[in-house]
């Protein structure tokens, strides 16, 4: 029995997995902070790129923001041209680009592969008066304001799939109470303590209160029936809606023919390898892979289905139906003003009965750490991090105190380097290295 | 298995050389970070997980703890010798801490810091061992109705900080309101005041706005007063707490435990809320208020064992119910996950031997950290020793590094710098700080949770007041505003 299984795991492992390195860096983007699915999914990469040797030393960045789409961004610009680079996206940054309006799409990236998917599912908490799909449904069809749907950020997958299942029930889309919470967290804490009606989220999120019993899974959101799970799917309750909640690898505008096929290469090699099935299971991740021109034809389908139903929500910033009339805003900008004028009142009134109080500025300090912060900022990148920091700390100690322009000039390509090291190298946050680049 | 059954079983599995050697590069590791501006655990826990892949579980998490509960040691560090909190955790630390460093007496703050960090983590973990599963379901009657109330009483505790001019308190707060107006609206996608640059789509981080205002706001004020005021600190003595000092601590820590802990259990997050709670408590309460604000012990005492004591509340929905309410948190759970483990309901029950273990070695981590941080006290005491071009060099160098790690943006490290520079107007003109801070954290809160709670109960503004939990405290937040008012005029009657 183990020694089958043993031979079936090597069949599975083609021979080019453990051959020569197809890189020795390749660094993989993840549009997301720390902890997020994206991140996950670039820090298993990197794993087993790494076990597998297929490259020799990948390398995890994360650029968050703007549900990725900062990220998105700064890939197709700054990246341009460079065939050693691949960028986490999928389904989320898709709704991420309608919502927030972006001016990048995924369009401008080359597409890689589809690597996992994970289904979504509908739950209740076991005191829940909703004991099949079919009884939520009623309600919401009756009145769908009174179903309140819970699940994470606005324009994310879970709000996507509500909307899919109201416009398949034949309910205006627009007329879906969601409630989105940032962060799984919260989310899961509103559908367990059963302050919304229903909550949405990906299917492994829930799994373990549906194990526990807590929560009661009304639906799935896969084609077919899933082995383990005792929940239909949404077809089965007929709502035509299948979904899932997929991620993929995409590279930069302007690399070579080479260089795609040698990523593309390499993704595959990585996909093939038994390390990789093992994290599949570990992280209940499906295995989605889909490369080539099949993977960029279902990118562009997914985008024009992602972008309709988002614009049905009412949930893009490019609706254009801003509402006239925002009364916190107004009330904030308001205090603001009145506040701000009052308090320069009683500002004037108190310099002018008791003058000279505090005396005037130094400006000259000011000027020295205002100069250091400008060059800080600017030459950070082209400069890199050592020399940006050195000049930063020198003009600031300056500023204090000018009578030891070489001490502190020392101390500050020591404090410098030693912070640079203690990011770069301990903390394995990289920082711009810039012009001493070669020696670092 | 019962709590003492399963403790004392944690302690024997915990006190091998190798989980203690662990838990010991866990809590150095989390001291250092907690030090050093911007970078907390959710960060280096995120790097270390892939690292830590071979490893066991139960030594990985070991660690994990350790860097959880270290990082909020260090933390008040740099708040009370600096000024410069490094993060929320530590702001209500900052006000008197540094003001006791001032006077000579960063000692015996950076002391109280460390044992009511102590006293909190101990005693909020044995809480977590015996009551997790009660208090996890309590916090689930928690809606979004009740967490707007939450939020009202944090205002009503913030009227105890808005300083001796009240016009210039409101309009501190107000600023921090409208600065959390920026980014898109989460309930419905709209873009406010983000002016086109999609960096301030997700909203200006609160780290930005405290190292600004504090660190960079700091340094700037001290270079334009020139070396008019070239008072270099004098230590009166290395010596940490006197009689007096412990005496007014203690009971300080039990409340901020007290404070701390529960409200670190509810799924919202935070620990800004607990700190600032206790904060107004202890002012509240206390036998000297004009003391606050001038360097009063309790009000370093009370907030950092609130904020350790809420760090391990927040363990509390995320061992028993799988739910993540912190940053931190999440990246444990994707520590779980990288396992095989599922924290939930059938944690406690699947996996016994994990979850006594890390509880146990929590305990063993807090001793850990006493005894690490009390001789670094003196040490850090005499970073204000420093020659200034030297120490306001390292503080600015630091900053500017902490906030470039949060979204390796330059753009941040440049709105870093204006915000410094709003922060040396506010000085200029003694426009308090903390308030702006307050309003940008809470505001973006309050007005999320309300517009929640009104569209679940489809526009019913009732629910404030018709569900219990949210009924009281909206009765105790008028409490806490009106009641100071209706006790001074009844006083002057007197």
């Amino acid at each position: 029995m183990l020694c089958a299984s043993l031979l079936a795991l090597a069949a599975l492992t083609p021979p080019n997995a453990r051959a020569q390195p197809q890189f020795d860096q390749l660094r993989l983007i993840a549009p997301a902070a720390p902890g997020g699915g994206w991140d996950q999914t670039a820090r298993v990469m990197q794993q087993v790129l790494q076990r597998e040797s297929i490259v020799t030393t990948p390398v995890v960045e994360n650029v968050p923001g703007a549900a990725g789409t900062i990220g998105l961004a700064r890939f197709v610009g700054a990246e341009r041209g460079n065939g050693d680079v691949l960028l986490v996206s999928g389904l989320i940054m898709l709704g991420g680009i309608v919502t927030y309006d972006s001016p990048v799409t995924l369009a401008d990236a080359v597409p890689i592969a589809r690597l996992t998917g994970e289904y979504e599912a509908l739950a209740v908490p076991a005191t829940s008066p909703f004991h099949t799909l079919e009884d939520l449904l009623a309600a919401f069809r009756e009145r769908p304001e009174s179903i309140s749907w819970g699940g994470g950020s606005v324009g994310g997958s879970d709000q996507i799939l509500a909307g899919l299942i109201a416009a398949a029930v034949g309910v205006e889309p627009r007329r879906v109470n969601y409630i989105g919470f940032s962060g799984g967290g919260e989310a899961l804490g509103a559908v367990l303590g059963g302050q919304v009606s229903v909550g949405v989220n990906g299917l492994a999120e829930f799994a373990a209160q549906i194990d526990a019993g807590t929560l009661r899974a009304l639906a799935v959101s896969s084609a077919e029936r899933l082995p383990g799970v005792d929940a239909p799917t949404l077809r089965e309750c007929g709502v035509d809606v299948a979904f899932e909640n997929w991620r993929s690898v995409v590279a930069p505008p302007g690399i070579t023919a080479d260089e795609r096929a040698r990523l593309a290469s390499t993704v595959d090699a990585m996909v093939r390898s038994g390390e990789w099935r093992e994290m599949l299971s570990r992280y209940r991740w499906l295995d989605r892979y889909l490369a080539g021109d099949e993977f960029a034809a279902f990118e562009a389908a997914e985008e024009r289905r992602v972008r309709a139903i988002l614009n049905d929500l009412g949930a893009s910033a490019a609706s254009g139906e801003a509402r006239a009339f925002d009364p916190y805003a107004t009330f904030v900008l308001a205090g603001l003003a009145l506040f701000g004028i009052a308090a320069a009142v009683a500002v004037w009134r108190e310099r002018k009965s008791t003058p000279a109080r505090g005396g005037t500025l130094a400006w000259r300090p000011l000027a020295l750490i205002g100069a250091g912060a400008a060059l800080h900022v600017l030459l950070a990148e082209s400069l890199g991090f050592i020399i940006a920091a050195a000049l930063l700390f020198w003009l600031v100690a300056r500023a204090f105190d000018a009578r030891h322009p070489a001490r502190d000039l020392v101390y500050a390509l020591a404090v410098a380097a030693g912070s640079y090291a203690l990011f770069d190298y301990a903390l394995e946050l990289p920082l711009p290295a810039g012009v001493l680049g070669a020696w670092l | 298995m019962g709590a003492l059954e399963g403790l004392s079983f944690g302690f024997v599995n915990a006190l091998t050389a190798q989980n203690l050697l662990w838990a010991l590069l866990g809590t150095t590791l989390g001291t250092a970070i907690g030090v050093l501006p911007g970078i907390g655990p959710a960060l280096t826990v995120a790097v270390l997980l892939p690292v830590t892949f071979g490893l066991d579980p139960v030594s990985a998490f070991i660690m994990f703890g350790g860097i959880y509960y270290g990082a909020m040691y260090g933390g008040s560090t740099t708040s009370i010798l600096l000024n410069t909190p490094g993060e929320t955790g530590a702001i209500a630390t900052a006000i008197d801490g540094h003001q006791m460093a001032l006077r000579g007496r960063g000692a015996a703050a950076l002391t109280t810091a460390a044992l009511g960090s102590f006293v909190a983590g101990t005693l909020a973990t044995l809480a977590l061992a015996l009551f997790a599963p009660t208090l996890a379901s309590v916090a689930l009657e928690f809606g979004p109705a009740e967490y707007f109330a939450l939020v009202l009483v944090a205002f009503a505790a913030v009227t105890a900080l808005l300083g001796a001019s009240l016009v210039r308190g409101l309009f501190s707060l107000f600023v921090g309101l409208a600065l959390g107006l920026v980014g898109i609206d989460q309930l419905t996608g709209e873009a406010r005041l983000s002016f086109g640059i999609p960096q301030l789509l997700d909203g200006i981080d609160v780290v930005i706005l405290v190292i600004g205002l504090f660190a960079v706001g700091e340094t700037l004020h001290q270079a334009a007063r020139g070396a008019r005021e070239e008072t270099a600190v004098q230590l009166t003595s290395f010596m940490s707490m006197s009689r007096e000092d412990w005496k007014r601590s203690w009971k300080a820590w039990l409340r901020g435990t007290a404070i701390g802990f529960p409200l670190g259990v509810l799924p919202m997050g935070g620990s800004v809320i607990p700190t600032f709670l206790s904060y107004f408590a202890e002012k509240r309460f206390s036998a000297h208020p004009e003391e606050f604000g001038h360097g009063a012990i309790e009000g370093v005492a009370g907030p950092e064992a609130a904020n350790n004591a809420s760090t391990a509340g927040v363990l509390v929905p995320l061992l028993t119910l799988g739910v993540p309410s912190s940053a931190t948190a999440a990246i444990l759970l994707a520590a779980f996950q990288q396992y095989g483990l599922q924290p939930g309901p059938l944690l406690f029950s699947t996996r016994p031997d994990l979850v006594w273990t890390l509880i146990a070695s929590l305990l063993i981590g807090n001793v850990m950290l006493l005894v690490l941080n009390l001789p670094l006290v003196s040490i850090w005491a005499r970073v204000m020793l420093l020659p200034r071009p030297l120490l306001f060099g390292g503080v600015l160098v630091l900053a500017s590094l902490g906030v470039y790690s949060l979204n390796r943006s330059l753009l941040d490290v440049g709105l870093l710098y204006v915000v410094g520079v709003l922060g040396l107007g506010m000085r200029l003109v003694d426009i308090p700080l903390v308030p702006a801070v307050l309003g940008l954290v809470l505001g973006p809160m309050a007005e999320q949770q309300f517009r929640r709670a009104v569209a679940i109960s489809e526009g019913d503004l009732s629910v404030f007041v018709t569900r219990p939990i949210s009924a009281a405290l909206v009765a105790a937040a008028l409490v806490a505003l009106v009641a100071p008012l209706v006790l001074k005029r009844w006083r002057r009657h007197e």
